[in-house]
């Protein structure tokens, strides 16, 4: 008779529970003691801190803000300001121990000047002048003052846009003519002087070849009006088809250089249209001369209590007081109610989301890195998607599974643990310096003209043989013949090196990869998208694969029962039902890519893009310039700060705005998959 | 193999198991001039092991013959051979050959794509495709080729009616298919395969994963659209084989055993193994 025990502890697994629970609480604590750091930290680096004014035990005034306090060595309780005036000569930060200050006051007047250049600036705020031809007439002081302030603030903005719509708007655009201008007549120098790819052909010669083509020609109709064997018909269009090309391509009018008289007329040409946009290149800098001739003369001194000096206009004219545009903002710290604080942090936020960055990007917005981190983000999942699922799909679906496969799949997966910098150098070499180098100024070492025609001549041989054993496939699933497949993959290797080698192509870019300035064989936003697709690959390819073999079997024999053939299934079956495991891995590649810093460095992130890669001149995108992200800007503002304690705060909001866009990337592509799901939804059977 | 030890010898049954070779049992009235199926001497090999022994079968043109046997017996592969379904098995091999209306369905020559849009099947468990409703039902036109909304719209009606699926989903034709239940969907799987006006129906114990309701509705199904189509169908359930087919072919060890009308083989059949087996004395 069997003795029934009572159940032990360990049966029903009471203390591995409790380790399962307390992982689970370790891993969600340490993402939210993450999460709350930053979001903590970024909310206060924004927020008005109230200005102190010092008196210290040598008698001398300063002016600043609290940052932060310690005990420092020897129990020396000290307190960390940020007093500004960079332009003073000192540190705009300061550590004041707490024992030579005497007297902490918070004055009313007392004002943290946010300003375009420099810094910083704590002072009291004085007076507004208008400089007149003989001296300087006083507009506001005292309780005048800021209503004055106020009105000739916004004057100033209003100058400051009317310099920049002329700057970014005509002028740029004359400058944008000028430089077409300017690359015309060089590209037709270059073409004139060097000549592009092989000689051009002798005029016998080339007749010889159009006979030839004729001749090819008319026997490819001759042998189809007879009806000769399928692979002569075949053979004889081919060559009739490489004579056309070849005829077409080395024609005498096609080859022929630029003449000495067309260089004369397009410089010609040039030249009258260059003196038109100089003259309105001109009048427009007149106009901008004017304004700033006007914005001169409107300044604002606010005075630093120690040294009693005003903020200056700059360094090298400390005498001459700022002018009222160079105010961003000024904080009256001290006087403001918590609403006003609260309207001066959504300005500075503001200020902080939606301008370009100023000063070593320890200043102003940071719009252009996130449009370049959302544009290179949806570039790299552009370009990784599709290339995964059809890698899986050959891999899972057509591919015989065997060692190779298994070999391949492996690989794949080793993939992904190289180091990510070190796709960072190969896409350097690769897509910037060989793919882009060549589609700047064509193949390096190209073919001379017949060996190359040869290679041409025998992959279109192989394609038309790869297309005859291939006729015989589409029948039955599943059963393919080697001999197609091994054709194929040589017409391919023979396409690459064909293209690779050309003579008849020198680039689209060579007038300006000649003057030194690469346009795609450089690092570059397409480069770096690039790079990442391959860095991502891997992600997508697994969750692919895994979302194809999840498809059931009866699914597929339903389909091959209806007369589907193979392809027809993957198409309208396999992938609509692996639809969201293969989006979960998009979303995957997306968070991994959009979060990657290392490699970005090396193929195409900058410190500071002028340019967004989108723009309203042709042709639109960009895809050739260099960019900002958020993650090497975190980096610059980090480590490569002039001044750390100023653009700390920077680097809290900047890593919140990173995590949020990633965030928001992904809820986007997870609610599309929800869609998904909601249409596949499966009842219980 | 038996529940109550067999009272009698079985002459056909015990040649089967010592691996003889015996004609199977084959009714006067099943033999016809004008099958639609003709089966000859069909074997099939998957990899090493045999599992169909050179099969003959003829099917009657406009009737429903039920295949019946215990498990394993080859039912399922002998109707996945009519359509070739078994050609994607690894491993593979037959001999023999079987005619679908005089035209050879294994040879070099046979386009398989071709014969199967000649075919409609339906499996055991219901596998509808992951789209809506109506490309569901006319999946086989579309990947034919048929791309007009207003062809494929009235197919779509016309299958769902036949497949008395139609007043429920009307109204829905756009939603995805999965979210029907299990019993719509297998009758969404007989629209989708008659859809195409098949030359046979090939249904594969279409009711096994049905509650008896559902049973019945597909049941009454088959009564409506035998008088339009050759139906082929594997079945477990005796009450089943005598309710819905004219003809009845029992199976067992890959071999055909006896054939012949339903009512005979359930009344009066030739054979004591066939009796055990539709009474369940054995099997
Ligand atoms: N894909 C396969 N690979 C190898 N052997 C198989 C395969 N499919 C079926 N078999 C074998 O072939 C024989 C016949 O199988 P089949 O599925 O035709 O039986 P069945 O009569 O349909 O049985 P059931 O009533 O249980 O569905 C069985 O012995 C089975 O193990
Ligand atoms: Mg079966």
């Amino acid at each position: 008779m069997i003795v029934k025990r009572r159940t032990p502890q360990s049966a029903s697994g009471e203390p591995i529970v409790w380790v399962f629970g307390l992982a689970l609480v370790a891993s969600l604590a340490a993402i939210v003691v993450l999460i709350g750091m930053i979001v903590v930290r970024a909310s206060e680096s924004f927020w008005v801190r109230p200005i102190e004014q010092l008196t210290l035990a040598d008698g001398s005034q300063r002016l600043g803000s609290v940052v932060r306090r310690e005990v420092g060595e020897g129990g020396v309780s000290r307190t960390l300001y940020q007093v500004g005036n960079r332009d003073l000569g000192q540190g705009s930060f300061t550590w004041i121990a707490d024992r030579e200050v005497e007297g902490v006051s918070r004055p009313a007047q007392a004002v943290m000047l946010e300003r375009s250049a420099w810094g910083v600036w704590f002072g009291l705020p004085t007076r507004i002048v208008r400089l007149t031809e003989g001296g300087a007439e006083p507009l506001g002081e005292g309780d005048t003052f800021w209503a004055e302030f106020e009105r000739q603030h916004a004057e100033a903005i209003e100058r400051e846009r009317a310099i920049e719509a002329l700057d970014e708007g005509e002028l740029a655009d004359v400058n944008r003519e000028r430089e077409a201008w300017r690359l015309r007549i060089a590209d037709v120098r270059r073409r004139a002087s060097e000549s592009g790819g092989p000689a051009p052909l002798p005029v016998w010669a080339w007749g010889v070849a159009v006979l030839a083509a004729c001749g090819a020609g008319a026997g490819a109709v001759a042998v189809r009006r007879v009806g000769g064997a399928r692979a002569w018909r075949l053979a004889l269009a081919v060559l009739a088809f490489l004579a056309v090309g070849f005829v077409a391509i080395e024609a005498p009018w096609v080859r022929r250089a630029p003449s000495a008289a067309e260089v004369a007329a397009v410089q010609a040409e040039a030249e009258k249209a260059l003196a038109t946009l100089d003259a309105e290149a001109a009048s427009v800098e007149a106009r901008i001369k004017a304004i700033e001739a006007e914005d001169a003369k409107y300044r604002v001194e606010v005075v630093d209590p120690l040294t009693g000096r005003f903020a200056p206009e700059s360094l090298s004219s400390p005498d001459v007081p700022m002018r009222v545009s160079q105010v961003v903002r000024v904080v009256r710290a001290n006087e403001l109610s918590f609403g006003e604080k609260l309207r001066v942090l959504g300005a500075r936020w503001w200020e902080f989301l939606s301008p370009e960055p100023r000063e070593a990007n320890s200043e102003g917005g940071v719009f252009p890195v996130i449009f370049g981190t959302v544009a290179l983000t949806i570039l790299l999942s552009l370009a990784v998607v599709p290339l995964g699922v059809v890698a899986a799909l050959y891999l899972r679906e057509y591919a015989k599974q065997g060692l190779m496969t298994s070999v391949l799949r492996v690989a794949v997966n080793n993939l992904a643990g190289v180091p990510s910098v070190v796709y960072g150098v190969f896409g350097l070499g690769f897509f910037c310096y060989a793919v882009g180098g060549y589609v700047d100024t064509g193949p390096a070492e190209p073919l001379p003209r017949l060996p190359w025609w040869g290679l041409v001549a025998a992959m279109a041989v192989i394609m038309a043989a790869a297309l005859t054993l291939g006729a015989g496939v589409v029948r039955g699933p599943g059963r393919r013949g080697w001999g197609a497949g091994l054709c194929w993959s040589a017409a391919v290797v023979l396409l690459i090196v064909v293209v690779m080698k050309t003579p008849y192509f020198d680039g689209f870019f060579a007038t300006r990869a000649a003057e030194g300035s690469p346009t795609f064989g450089a690092r570059g936003i397409l480069w770096a998208s690039l790079t990442l697709a391959l860095l991502t690959l891997p992600v997508v390819i697994v969750a692919t694969e895994e979302a194809i073999a999840a498809v059931p079997r009866s699914m597929r024999e339903g389909s091959y029962g209806c007369g589907a053939t193979k392809w027809q299934t993957v198409r309208r079956v396999v992938i609509p039902g692996a639809l969201p495991g293969i989006m979960t891995g998009a979303i995957l590649a997306m968070a991994r890519g959009a979060g990657e810093v290392a490699p970005l460095m090396l193929v195409g992130a900058a410190k500071h893009a002028s340019e967004l890669p989108v723009s309203t001149d042709p042709p639109y995108l960009h895809l050739d310039r260099t960019f900002m992200h958020l993650g090497y800007h975190i980096f610059d503002l980090g480590y490569m700060s002039q001044d750390l304690e100023a653009t700390r705060p920077l680097v809290w909001t900047t890593t919140l705005l990173l995590i949020a866009i990633v965030l928001i990337l992904n809820s986007i592509a997870i609610a599309v998959r929800g869609r998904l799901r909601g249409r596949l939804v499966s009842a219980a059977v | 193999m038996t529940i109550s030890t067999p009272q009698r010898g079985y002459r056909v049954v015990d040649a089967i198991r010592a691996g003889e070779a015996v004609a199977p049992e084959v009714h006067k009235a099943a033999r016809t001039d004008d099958p639609v199926l003709e089966v000859h001497g069909f074997s099939l090999w998957y990899g090493k092991s045999r599992a169909l022994h050179a099969v003959d079968m003829a099917v009657h043109r406009g009737k429903v013959t039920a295949i019946v046997g215990p498990s394993g017996c080859g039912k399922s592969t002998l109707l996945r051979s009519v359509n070739r379904l078994n050609d994607l098995v690894d491993g593979v091999r037959t001999d023999g050959d079987i005619l679908l209306n005089g035209s050879p369905v294994y040879g070099s020559g046979v386009d398989v794509i071709t014969l199967r849009k000649r075919l409609g099947m339906v499996f055991q468990k219901p596998n509808p495709f992951p789209m809506s409703i109506r490309d569901n039902v006319v999946y086989p036109l579309v990947i034919d080729g048929e791309r007009r909304r207003k062809v494929l719209n009235e197919a779509a009606e016309r299958a769902l009616t036949a497949a008395a699926l139609w007043d429920e989903v009307k109204d829905r034709l756009r939603e995805s298919a999965l979210g029907l239940s299990g019993g719509q969907q297998q009758r969404l799987c007989i629209a989708r395969a008659v859809v195409a006006d098949p030359e046979v129906l090939l249904l594969d114990e279409p009711c096994s994963a049905l509650d008896p309701v559902a049973t019945l509705r597909i049941e009454e199904l088959i009564h409506q659209i035998a008088s339009r189509y050759t139906v082929l169908i594997v079945t477990h359930n005796m009450q089943q084989a005598t309710r819905v087919s004219d003809f009845t072919a029992f199976m067992y060890l890959g071999r055909l055993v006896e054939y012949g009308p339903t009512a005979a083989v359930f009344q009066s059949p030739h054979l004591p193994e066939t009796e055990d087996y539709v009474t369940g004395r054995f099997g």
